[in-house]
């Protein structure tokens, strides 16, 4: 390299090649600065205390060989540039380096000074030149995103007032209207309410590209989401003379994801099944086990409309795309639904896709993951890959009084939840997710990694952190209670995963028979669940 | 028993007036304020029931407001309810946990919106007989 000092890393088994290289090196610049490593976990604690500014890298190294090297050298220093230098002319290889961002792959035999002099000093640029192009997609989205959040901001004031004073009219508070004035305002209304969802969908969309949405993963009765579903877009269906229901289906297990995000999801893809369907059309929302996928459940909406066209299919997911056959031109929206939709299924972990023959319909179809406690508990009662040595069960039991409406009961139920979380210790407890809320009596679970002793400590900071809690305190009672948790036999060595597999079953049993006998909640594993 | 009274704070007047139709259309009895200052000094001197708020105002925004609300044993059990064009996934938690009885993205729905104002009335009303 030309201009003063220059650190290189030189990543090197072999002694012979090292001193080679080193030769090489300082041929082209006398300045440079050499450090070698002739182990990759050395380079890499070498990385971190010397921040080179390029890394030469041999790949057969004897704690790592192949891919895996410059793998584990690009995840430990994603903005260094990197030149591999290997004994084999691998051209495979050497592809599969640059496409996860190594900037070049030179062949130790031949090399000479003047080629490894532009090959580094062309890599340290093109790495500076990506990391600012880098830089400023991020500035540019975020600026998007900010631009997007004010601009629905502040079209919803005068969409509000438009909304507030055609309502006024409409519910008669400024007079009688004439039969012909008031449907001219349900006219205007309905476009009002149409703008204010075009707005939530830009806002929605903007944050689904940025990864901003967030999701509060509970353990989900996902037939009870449909019902809510098919119940809230009832009105619009029968308005067209569409029958719209949920098809039969028995002993669904819980699904682990974000009720509203899901309702959410439903609610779109009926919407959409509606637009597209004719009067005396029907539309059927169904859920079923997935028998190649049993981690998984799989919902359908699927209409007897006017299908998609095998093009149009891979393009709905699309942000912006709108079908130019829509039946009910009156009611576009911003092409950005699906594009929402795709998002949040993706964020649960699901996939959606669309299977249409193009005349007897749609069927839009989309997973989620089930809820597995197992998979839960995992990283909190392995601990050092063993089983904990004790593990305690709390309960804490909230009663409703009778003052607070249904809505800020489940509020207070979710923000105790919240306090709960914030009274564990998140690698070694699980506040376990609320299920079926809506009762008076609500009951929260923690496994924590303590023993009966200890969890009295614990319980007493609960009880404190509950007690400042004064949206509970002021509408209902609670108390908190712990059981120990029987550990399985650690003989005859069951795997890791069958122990933690009895832990949940036993965190099962235990759960179910606290809340068994009434009829609010219960949290049980999937693996055998019939419905009531 | 005598109407509930509620004040309506937002910075823009046509809406301040809808509301107003809105609530007196329910037998409500309403006051206004239209910024920050004037919210907690009509607070102070009415005594509202009830205080519908919005949040971006000028001379103190809603979390000032709703802030101040609670810092004062008097006015701390005056029920709120925000109403705010804001986007509900970054203020809906901030003024839950700072205190607001409800939030509602604007334009909210008329009847949900009376709805809650009325279970709210009740529930202030049922706690205020109580020891606290």
């Amino acid at each position: 390299m030309n201009h003063g000092s220059t650190n290189v890393l030189l990543i090197e088994d072999n002694p012979g090649d090292a001193d080679l290289v080193r030769l090489r090196l300082v041929e082209s610049n006398p300045l440079v600065n050499v450090s070698c490593a002739n182990r990759l976990s050395d380079g890499i604690t070498s990385l971190k205390e010397h921040a080179p500014s390029l890394v030469l890298l041999d790949l057969n190294l004897p704690d790592s060989q192949g891919a895996e090297t410059f793998r584990r050298i690009l995840e430990a220093a994603p903005d260094v540039p990197i030149v591999i230098l290997s004994g084999q002319d691998d051209q495979a290889l050497a592809i599969k380096a640059l496409h996860q961002g190594v900037q070049d792959y030179l062949l130790k035999n031949g090399l000479t000074s003047s080629d490894l002099d532009r090959t580094m000093r062309y890599a340290v640029e093109r790495q500076a030149l990506l990391r600012s192009l880098e830089m400023s997609r991020k500035q540019q989205l975020e600026f998007k995103n900010q631009f997007l959040s004010h601009v629905s901001h502040e079209l919803r004031t005068p969409l509000t007032c438009i909304h507030q004073y055609v309502t006024i009219l409409l519910d008669g508070l400024a007079g009688e209207m004439k039969p012909e004035q008031r449907d001219h305002l349900t006219t205007i209304l309905k476009s009002v309410n149409q703008l204010g969802a075009m707005v939530r969908d830009l806002l929605e969309a903007a944050r689904a590209e940025s990864g901003k949405i967030t999701l509060e993963l509970q353990c989900v009765a996902i037939e009870e989401i449909m019902r809510q579903a098919v119940t809230m877009m009832q009105p619009t269906a029968s308005q067209k003379g569409i029958g719209l229901e949920v098809g039969a289906e028995t002993s669904l297990p819980f699904v682990h994801g974000d009720p509203d995000r899901i309702l959410e999801v439903l609610i779109n893809l009926i919407d959409n099944a509606i637009k597209f369907t004719p009067a005396e059309g029907a539309v059927t929302v169904q859920a079923c086990r997935v028998p190649t996928d049993p981690n998984f459940i799989c919902i359908s909406v699927a209409d007897t409309g006017s299908g998609i066209a095998p093009e149009a299919r891979a393009l709905i997911f699309e942000r912006l795309y709108q079908d130019p056959n829509a039946v009910d031109n009156n009611r576009k929206g911003l092409g950005l639904g699906l594009f929402i939709t795709k998002e949040l299924i993706s964020l649960h972990g699901g996939r959606i896709w669309v299977a249409s023959d193009g005349a007897s319909g749609s069927t839009f179809s989309f997973t989620l993951p089930l809820y597995s406690l197992p998979k839960l508990l995992f990283s909190v009662v392995v601990h050092e890959g063993r089983l904990r040595s004790a593990i305690v069960l709390l309960r804490v039991d909230l009663r409703r009084r009778s003052k607070a409406t249904t809505r800020s009961w489940k509020e207070i139920c979710r923000r105790t939840r919240e306090r709960l979380e914030r009274c564990v210790y998140l690698d070694k407890d699980l506040v376990l997710p609320l299920v079926n809320m809506g009762g008076s009596e609500q009951s929260l679970f923690v496994v924590a990694s303590t023993d009966m002793e200890r969890s009295v400590i614990m319980i007493a900071r609960i009880r404190e952190q509950l007690n400042k809690l004064e949206e509970l305190t002021a509408n209902g009672d609670f108390e908190i209670s712990a059981a120990p948790i029987p550990l399985p036999e650690a003989s005859p060595e069951p795997s890791l995963a069958q122990q933690v597999e009895a832990v949940a079953e036993r965190v099962t049993n235990l759960t179910q028979a606290a809340v068994g006998g009434k009829n609010s909640s219960n949290v049980e594993s999937n693996s055998e669940r019939t419905m009531p | 028993m005598k109407n509930a009274k509620i004040l309506i704070v937002d910075d823009d007047p046509d809406l301040r007036q809808a509301l107003r139709l809105r609530l007196r259309a329910n037998h409500y009895e309403t006051i206004n304020a239209c910024d920050g200052y004037s919210a907690i000094a009509q607070a102070y001197k009415e005594r509202p029931n009830l205080i519908i708020l919005d949040i971006g105002l000028p001379a103190g925004n809603g979390f000032v407001v709703l802030d101040r609300l609670q810092k004062d044993d008097k006015l701390s059990t005056i029920p709120v309810i925000i109403l705010t064009a804001r986007d509900p996934q970054s203020t809906e938690k901030l003024a839950l946990r700072a205190g607001a009885a409800a939030f509602f993205q604007k334009p909210a729905d008329n009847a949900e919106l009376l709805g809650v104002i009325k279970a709210t009335l009740a529930q202030a009303e049922s706690q205020t007989g109580l020891p606290s």
